[in-house]
């Protein structure tokens, strides 16, 4: 019951998506839509699960006047406030909008602009043409940087009589040919390996999501 | 509203960039919230995505117009209740079930779609311009690159072929490999760069522009 079910379920599900993919009959069609309906009810109870978790931790912080605990309240104030106005309101109620737009929206921008500082000093850092490979990373990168500016075909128009939008074109090149190329290998490689460990999944060879939980 | 909401912006935009001098209590405030706010956000999206119409709006449906097919859907809920077994420690084991489903639709799922989007498609862009090769429809540039594609995707493959020792002609080929792969590493993070700077323009733009009308 506790491990041989599960592997069970894992093992249906899996051949039965597996096999309803290839397969035209409307049963079949019918029949991989309603698992896949299924698996997007059992999802969001996985979150409930996390944001319980999120709660009980905070909550915790708070319990023990742990350090900066004031700011847990934050996090209740902004979550009930967002599932307080959108479960009942919908996702266009005008409030639910207005926190989307004026506070989430422009922090998450905010979140992601302030690695621009941390990634240029990482990279002062760590780029240093020491070998070949370490050179043509820092080619790549200054080459796609530079041709992603306009301000680079503009200093490139200016200073050299030649070739115009270099940059740009260059970039355009290196994105479309090298860069695309090591992409694929790693995708293929990716899509192998996702492969063969579906299958190890199914078959129950790979059983490491069962985990040791309590009560086992 | 919307001034008021340019000016909560404007402050929260601040408060995050307060934390470029070093870490401080603005900056607290406006992460904490953006978590809340972030967190409460996805529960909406669930539930107005997920649950309401895959849930919910079946078995409405079932009772008030007897379509008794939509109960049907209690048993997923009471699989997806299973999750909370999580919380009673004697009765955790429980919890393996919906995982298994979960993994096993997603294990299912993978197999032809991967198989289809990620390996076909990506063959096929690698080995169709050869086509136009032989039709005689490409530049000598544009075969250069044809051809520089298939050896960059052979060489990146070979780099990662661990069954065999990488000595004498894959030990030459794989180092070709890193040299594809350095120059597709490079050219991730120059655009990972330029998306985050494009991000700051924006901001500053914002504050400049729509806060402050300077610009």
């Amino acid at each position: 019951m506790r491990r041989q079910v599960p592997l069970i379920l894992c093992f249906a599900f899996g051949i039965v998506m597996a096999l309803t993919e290839f397969s035209p009959h409307p049963f079949s069609q019918w029949l991989n839509e309603e698992i896949i309906d299924w698996a997007l009810v059992i999802g969001p109870f996985a979150l409930v699960l996390a944001v319980a978790t999120l709660v009980q931790s905070h909550w915790t912080r708070i319990r023990r006047r742990s350090e900066y605990w004031q700011y847990s309240f934050l996090v209740f104030i902004g979550m009930a406030s967002m599932v307080l106005i959108g479960i009942p309101g919908g996702q266009r109620h005008e409030a639910f909008v207005w926190l989307f737009r004026y506070v989430q929206v422009p922090m998450d921008a905010t979140m992601f602009s302030l690695l621009a500082f941390f990634i240029a000093s990482a990279a002062y850092r760590a780029f240093r043409a020491r070998t070949l490979e370490a050179t043509l990373l820092l080619a790549a990168a200054l080459i796609v940087m530079i041709g992603n500016a306009p301000v680079g075909d503009l200093i490139w128009n200016t200073i050299m009589p030649f070739q115009d939008n270099l940059p740009s074109t260059a970039r355009q090149w290196i994105l479309d040919n090298p860069n695309l190329s090591a992409r694929r290998g790693i995708i293929l490689g990716i899509s192998l390996g996702v492969i063969s460990q579906s299958i190890r999944i199914i078959l129950g060879i790979e059983r490491s999501y069962l985990g040791g939980v309590e009560g086992d | 509203m919307e001034l008021i909401g340019i000016w909560v912006a404007a402050m929260l935009t601040l408060c995050i960039y307060s934390f470029l001098y070093r870490d401080n209590p603005f900056y607290r405030f406006a992460e904490h919230l953006f978590v809340g706010i972030s967190v409460g956000y996805g529960i909406v999206l669930t539930y107005h995505q997920g649950f309401k119409p895959f849930a919910w709006n079946p078995l409405q449906e079932a009772v008030t117009e007897q379509e008794w097919i939509g109960l049907v859907r209690l048993i997923p809920i009471g699989i997806g209740v299973l999750f909370f077994a999580r919380l009673v420690p004697s009765q955790g084991w429980l919890i393996r079930y919906p995982i298994a489903i979960l993994i096993g639709v997603g294990s299912g799922l993978a197999i032809p779609n991967v198989m289809r989007a990620d390996i076909f498609e990506q063959v096929h862009g690698t080995l169709a311009p050869f086509a136009q090769i032989h039709a005689g429809e490409l530049s000598r540039f544009q075969i250069f690159g044809v051809v520089l594609m298939l050896i960059g995707v052979i060489s990146t493959l070979t780099y990662f072929f661990f069954s065999v020792e990488h000595r004498g002609v894959v030990g030459g080929v794989s180092k070709i490999g890193i040299v594809f792969l350095m120059i597709g590493f490079g050219s991730a993070f120059g655009n990972t760069v330029m998306g985050r700077v494009s991000l700051l323009i924006q901001r500053v733009d914002f504050l400049l522009h729509d806060w402050l009308h300077l610009i």
